[in-house]
Order: structure tokens, then sequence, then C-alpha cells
């Protein structure tokens, strides 16, 4: 899609000397979606972070923790089998890192290599959280344990789910010659959402299964 | 993309043709234009506040009778239930960001548009879904456990319950991405030479709520749609009597809810400014204090939430912070309020229909500010907290401040918007009788409270038995409320009349100095031909006006389609 000039800068030669330059121009328009991007991402993190308090205000505002349901103490989560599936999902965050590399280094090849591996990873993320959610012994209705976990945790899997989507349109794009060596937003975008789920995961991880 | 021509001829620049939208729907009902979707913003804003008010109406005609004059118990709760809800969300924040933020904003920074347009027009559409899922729980019932809905007693609401959640849910995602998206558009489009310092003040006004709006909202996303969880999966966030916590639903909520008081009054901090300096033809005093002011009252607004929450059993430590910084919220809007006063005096004042709800302003609001003093010192707010004070000092913040710097703001823009000057005769009418039943409306609920009247109360049978003078009092509030809406009424009428029958406007007819008063009235969907250049403030009476390219409005415009205009691309994808 042909970009547009932000403001017409004429009058003022410099300025508009400037403003000729498509590359200019370009990287106008870029500086706004990114910085759009940024502040939609800053506003996701609200979300997350609310639902962090709660979480955290139920926890320390228990009486005991796991709490109790029909006299029983609920069991604690499969520490080791997330701790794998946090690998899992950190190394996607590494495999998306190359292959924004690999295409500002103008190397396609690589970059799908690269992509394709991440969107793996990611998938392989959400069947490894499918797995604990039918394993973990504990119901989303039952207790503030279980709806603090189960939000959390199926939040963040939406968005690695809306992730794994995103980067697979991406990759479409891509095919369809839509992204040039210099004129690559999607891709920046793209890269800063999954690094963004990936550091959201990290908080989560800390505060459900070290904590 | 092409490159553009490089020659020094202004109209050669465009290297992207964007011709003026065509066919009615292109035009009217999914516009780009940020001039358009404000006027959308505008309607439903309007026609929303004609219903939430009828519901108001209501409330007030039951309460003429100690025993409850017109309706159940359980209509009333949820009469004053909607009109809540309905006010704040869906009626206020449309209309002094959507309507006032998505009109002026972009005129006064010089740009041609927001950053997303796409982004923008998809925000509007979601208030009528939003304003459908929540009048459409009237089926079910109705919520009826106050504009809050704190659980646990909201739970016993239901379907009704849950369509309000879904219906405030959505709303805020509106409210995000219009947050979003100005605060994109004044960081990154100003015309060349407006820096920060040279901003008109509405715009950093603007800027503050949008910083609100963009943070704040997701906050209460997260509350209510923990509260649809518990309504429709019946998950534990809230419910004591299965661990959840009551108080959590406060805190969440009120994190947002008290930045949104602000994201109500700031806009109309900034239609103040601008007013007032206009017509006391005087430079405004403290113009860098004004604004920092704003964004003082911004940052500080996302730490005052608790003082909603003293009766709630919390915990001394945390009441003292929160009481004294509560109090010192009170500081930048002491500064705003008499930057202004210091802004009139010595002024030639003009007696526009705008400026004396500016006027009007300084007065009621001041006042609901002085009441907001008084509630956040803890021994007083547990005192008043549950009686007509908090209604009272509400009311004289939302209606006195957020609706009056409204109401000062449509006849000062409206020649800009729609060519016509609104009647004057029928504005200064309408302004004496929304004052006049304002006061008469709010004041008495001060001594009703101070008296122990509870509020939220379908009948006061027992306050009555021991302050006869009580349903004197409510009756009068009653007479005084329907000149309020008269006064609306009057409004709405004069908003149509005189889009055919008003005077001409032509250009500027306030000689004021902001930049939408240099291109015509109504603007052409470009706004401006020549992005103009800023090398001054535009409130410096005595000085010629700072700008250079602003001559727009004087021949006309030769060629279309050589005028860039921002991408509606998505944020997220493409090149």
């Amino acid at each position: 899609m042909a970009a547009a000039a932000l403001h017409d800068l004429s009058g003022h030669d410099a300025v508009a000397a400037r403003y000729h330059d498509v590359d200019a121009v370009y990287g106008e328009t870029r500086d706004i979606r990114l910085l759009g991007f940024v502040f939609f991402l800053l506003a996701d993190c609200v979300l997350f972070s609310s639902f962090i308090f709660a979480y955290i205000y139920l926890r320390v505002s228990a009486p005991a923790w796991p709490p109790f349901l029909n006299g029983h103490q609920l069991p604690w989560f499969d520490t080791s089998f997330a701790a794998m599936n946090s690998v899992v999902l950190f190394g996607s965050g590494v495999t998306m890192h190359f292959a924004l590399e690999n295409w500002k280094h103008l190397n396609k090849r690589k970059f799908y290599g690269w992509l394709i591996a991440t969107i793996a990873l990611g998938i392989g993320f959400l069947l490894g959280q499918a797995h604990e959610y039918s394993s973990v012994g504990i119901s989303w209705a039952g207790t503030t344990m279980g709806a603090s976990f189960f939000t959390l945790t199926g939040l963040h899997g939406f968005h690695v789910f809306i992730g794994v989507i995103y980067l697979t349109v991406l990759g479409i794009q891509v095919n369809r010659g839509v992204y040039t060596g210099s004129k690559y937003f999607g891709l920046t975008a793209g890269t800063l959402y999954w690094h963004f789920v990936d550091v959201i995961w990290v908080a989560l991880f800390f505060l459900f299964y070290l904590w | 993309m092409h490159a553009g021509t490089s020659t020094h001829d202004s109209h050669d620049v465009a290297d992207h043709i964007h011709p003026p939208a065509e066919g009615f729907v292109r035009k009217y009902v999914f516009s780009l234009d940020h001039k358009v979707i404000g006027f959308q913003y505008f309607f439903t804003g309007l026609l929303i506040m004609l219903i939430a008010g009828s519901f108001a109406e209501l409330v007030r005609l039951q309460l003429t009778d100690p025993k409850g004059a017109i309706m159940s118990h359980q209509a009333y709760n949820v009469m004053f239930t909607m009109h809540g809800t309905a006010m704040v969300w869906l009626v206020l924040i449309p209309l002094v960001t959507g309507a006032l933020g998505n009109f002026v904003m972009p005129l006064q920074i010089g740009a041609r548009d927001v950053a997303f347009p796409w982004l923008n027009m998809i925000s509007f559409w979601i208030v009528p879904i939003a304003a459908l899922i929540l009048f459409s729980s009237l089926l079910f019932g109705g919520p009826h456990a106050g504009w809050t809905e704190y659980p646990p007693i909201s739970l016993a609401d239901g379907t009704a319950g849950a369509l309000w959640c879904l219906s405030i849910f959505t709303v805020g995602i509106s409210s995000t991405m219009t947050g979003l998206n100005f605060m994109v558009t004044i960081i990154k489009m100003r015309a060349p030479g407006m820096t920060w310092t040279r901003m008109p003040l509405f715009v950093w006004a603007t800027f503050a709520t949008a910083l609100m709006n963009m943070v704040a909202t997701v906050a209460l996303s997260a509350a209510v749609g923990a509260l649809f969880l518990e309504h429709v999966f019946n998950v534990p966030f809230f419910d004591p009597a299965r661990g959840g916590s009551a108080v959590l639903y406060e805190h969440m909520f009120w994190f947002y809810s008290h930045p949104a008081v602000y994201i109500f009054i700031l806009p109309a901090f900034g239609v103040m400014s601008e007013v007032l300096s206009t017509f006391s033809r005087k430079p405004i005093f403290g113009y860098k204090m004004i604004a920092f002011s704003s964004m003082a009252i911004a940052i500080l607004g996302f730490t005052v939430w608790a003082h909603h929450m003293f009766p709630s059993g919390l915990a001394p430590w945390l009441q003292i912070p929160f009481m004294i910084l509560t109090y010192a919220i009170g500081v930048p809007t002491g500064i705003k309020i008499f930057s202004w006063m210091a802004t009139l005096w010595g002024g030639r004042i003009h007696f526009t229909t705008a400026m004396l709800y500016a006027l009007g302003f300084l007065i009621t609001f001041s006042f609901g500010g002085v009441t907001g003093i008084f509630l956040a010192s803890v021994p007083v707010d547990l005192h008043e907290h549950g009686t007509y004070f908090v209604v009272a000092h509400f009311h004289y913040v939302v209606a006195g401040g957020a609706v009056m710097g409204f109401l000062a703001a449509i006849p000062y823009w409206y020649p800009k918007a729609t060519g016509r000057m609104l009647s004057e005769r029928l504005g200064q009418l309408g302004f004496w009788l929304f004052f006049i039943g304002l006061n008469g409306t709010f004041l008495p609920m001060h001594w009703l409270g101070l008296e122990g009247m509870p509020r939220r109360y379908a009948s006061y049978v027992d306050f009555a038995k021991a302050h006869p003078d009580g349903v004197f009092w409510n009756q009068f509030e009653t007479v005084f409320s329907f000149m309020m809406a008269a006064s609306i009424g009057l409004l709405a009428f004069n908003v149509i009349w005189s889009l055919r029958h008003g005077k001409l406007a032509g250009i500027n007819p306030w000689g004021a100095r902001t930049l939408e008063w240099t291109i015509n009235s109504p603007p052409p969907y470009y706004n401006f031909k020549k992005i103009p250049q800023v090398f001054g403030r535009p409130y410096d009476y005595d000085q010629p006006l700072p700008y250079r390219n602003t001559d727009n409005a004087i021949e006309p415009f030769p060629e279309y389609g050589k005028v860039v205009m921002p991408t509606p691309a998505p944020v997220g994808a493409g090149a």
C-alpha cells in the first residue's frame, strides 16, 4: 500500500526538500504507526497488570493458598512441566529475533525458516498449555485460585493464539511481496508483539509457579 | 508510492492522492473524516443524554413523595442505575472526548486528520452498539445496583448485569482506542513550529485526557470483564461467599473511575481556557501553569482512587495517604481557577452565550471542587458518604463542570462546524434556565445530605418524619430539575434550527486566534490547504497572528486531489 506524507511542509525550502524524499515520508508514517503500536502494547500491559493485581490481592487476602474446596486443599501446579513449556515459549522469542535479523540482512530463506520455527514453537506452547489445563486438577469456576490462574493464563494463551495467526499472516504477506528490505513495518510490529507476549509470560511464570 | 516532484510550488508536494469521500455511506455513515466523526459522537451523545436525562427526571418525580410517588422500588433502582451508567459512559465520554476532541483537536494542531482514521471510525461505531447493549438490559429487568454495580449485590442482576458488563467493556475498548489515537496524533502530527508550549490549551487538555483514556480504561475493562465472567461462568473473583473479594472490585473499578471524572472535566478545562481568553480579549494568564496542571491532574488522578472506598474498611495506614493525595489534587485545579480569574481581570469581556457558560462554570465548578475537599477528609467522608451530600458534590462537578464546559463549547465551535451562528437569544435563555435549574436542583441536596438523607433510597419516610422540611426541598429540586431539562431541549432545538436559519458565521466570528479560525467554516475535508507554520502561542492578542501559510480561507483551492492525507492503513500490518 502506498504510504502517504502526513504534512505538506512546503513553504520552508529545507524542510520541503526533506519531505520530497520518499524515505523521509515513509519514516514519518512508520514513526506514527510504531508509536501507535507501542501504545497498544502499553494498554494491553495494563490489562494484564489489572488481572495480576486481582490475583495478588486474592492470594494475599486468602486464609490459605492453595485454597480449600469442600474440605480438601487444592493441588500445586506441575512446576517442572510449566518450566519446560516456558522454555518453548522463550525459545520462540529467540527464533523470532533471528527471523527479523535475517530479514534486515535480506536473507529471505533463513527468515522463512526462523519464522516457521517461531510459529511451530508457539503452537507447541499452546499444546503444552492445553495439556496442563487438562491435568492441573483445579477448575475455573471452583475457587479464586482457579479463577485467577485460568483467567490470566487463558488471556495470555489467547494472546499467543492471536500471535500465531498474526505471524502466519505476516508470512503470507512476505510471500506476496508486501515488504521490502527497507520497508517492513508489519514485521517489526509482529516481532514486538511476540516479545511482549513472552515478557508477560515471565511475570506469570514467577507469580504462579515460583511464588 | 510515487516520488513527489521536487518544486517549490506548494501544491505539488503530494505523492499520494486522496480524493474527497463520495457517496452517502462513505461521507456520513462510515466516514473517516474526524469532523464528521465528531458530529456523529455529538448527535449520538445528545440523543442518549435525552434518554438518560428522562431517567433522572423519573427519579426526581419519585422523590416528590417520601413514600415514592410513581414507581416500584425495584424500578427506581433500575432508573438511577441506568441514569448514572448512560450519563457517564455513553453521554459524557462521547460528548467531551469524542465530539469535542475529534472535531477541535486536529484543527487546532494544524493536522488534516487524526493519526489513525480507521481506528477513529471503529471507535465511534462501538458507542451506539454499547448503547444498544446497555438499553437492551431493560428487557431483562435492568441492572439495579447503581452505576458502580458493586458485587455481591450486582451479582443478583443476572442477565441484565451481564449485559451491563458487556456494554461497559465495549465502550471501554472505544475509549482506549480513541485515547491511543489522540496521543499519537498530538505527539506526532502537530504543525511545524508548534512546540509543546505553543499548543492551544484545549490540546493540552485533550492530551492529558487521552493519556488517562488509554491507560485507565483498560483497568475498568478488566474489572467489568471479571464481573462478566462471574455473572456468566460463575468464576469467583468478587463473591465473598466463595473466597472472592468485593473490595477488590472497588479497587479495580475506581482505579479507572476516579480518573474518569478527570476525563470528563479536563476537556471542559480546555474549553474554559479558550473561551475565557477569547471573550476577555486578553492573553491567557499562566499558560505554562495551566498546561502543566492538566498533566499534574492526569498523573495525580491515578493515585487517589481509594478515597471512594473509605467506608469499605480500608486500613487506616492506607486512608491517610489517599486523603493527603486527594487534597493535593486540589492544588493544580486551584491553579487553573485562579489563572482563569486572572485572565478575566482587566479584560474586555464579551457576554456571549459561550462566555456566560464559562463564567457559570467558574462558579459551579469551584463550588463542587470545594465540597470535594470536604469529602476527601476521612472523618467527613465516613459521615457523608451514604447521603445526598455526595450526590450534590458529584453533580456540581459533573453537571456544573463537565456539562457546563461542554455547553460553553457548543456555541463557541458551532459556527466553525456548520458555518452558521447559534441563536444568541435562545442560547442565553438556555444558559439562565440551566444555571438556575442546576443550582436549584443540587444546592438543596447539600442541606438534605447534611441532615442525613440517604442516597439511592426509593423512599425516605423515616427521614421525612425527622426532617419535615425534607419533603419541601425534594419537591423544590424536582421543579428546578425540569428547568435544566428545558434548557437541554432548547439547546437541541437551537442546534437544529440554526443549521438553516442561523446567521452566516464567516471564518472567524469571535476574533479568536487558534488555528481552526484561519480556515473556512465549515472546514473542507482536508482542513488546511497548506499546513501552516507556527511561531508563537495563540493567545497574544496584542501581537500579529503567529502563523505563516494561513491563506487557506482567502482563495478557493485550485484543484482537489493534490492533498496529502494520513494513510488509512491498519496499525499492525502492512509495510
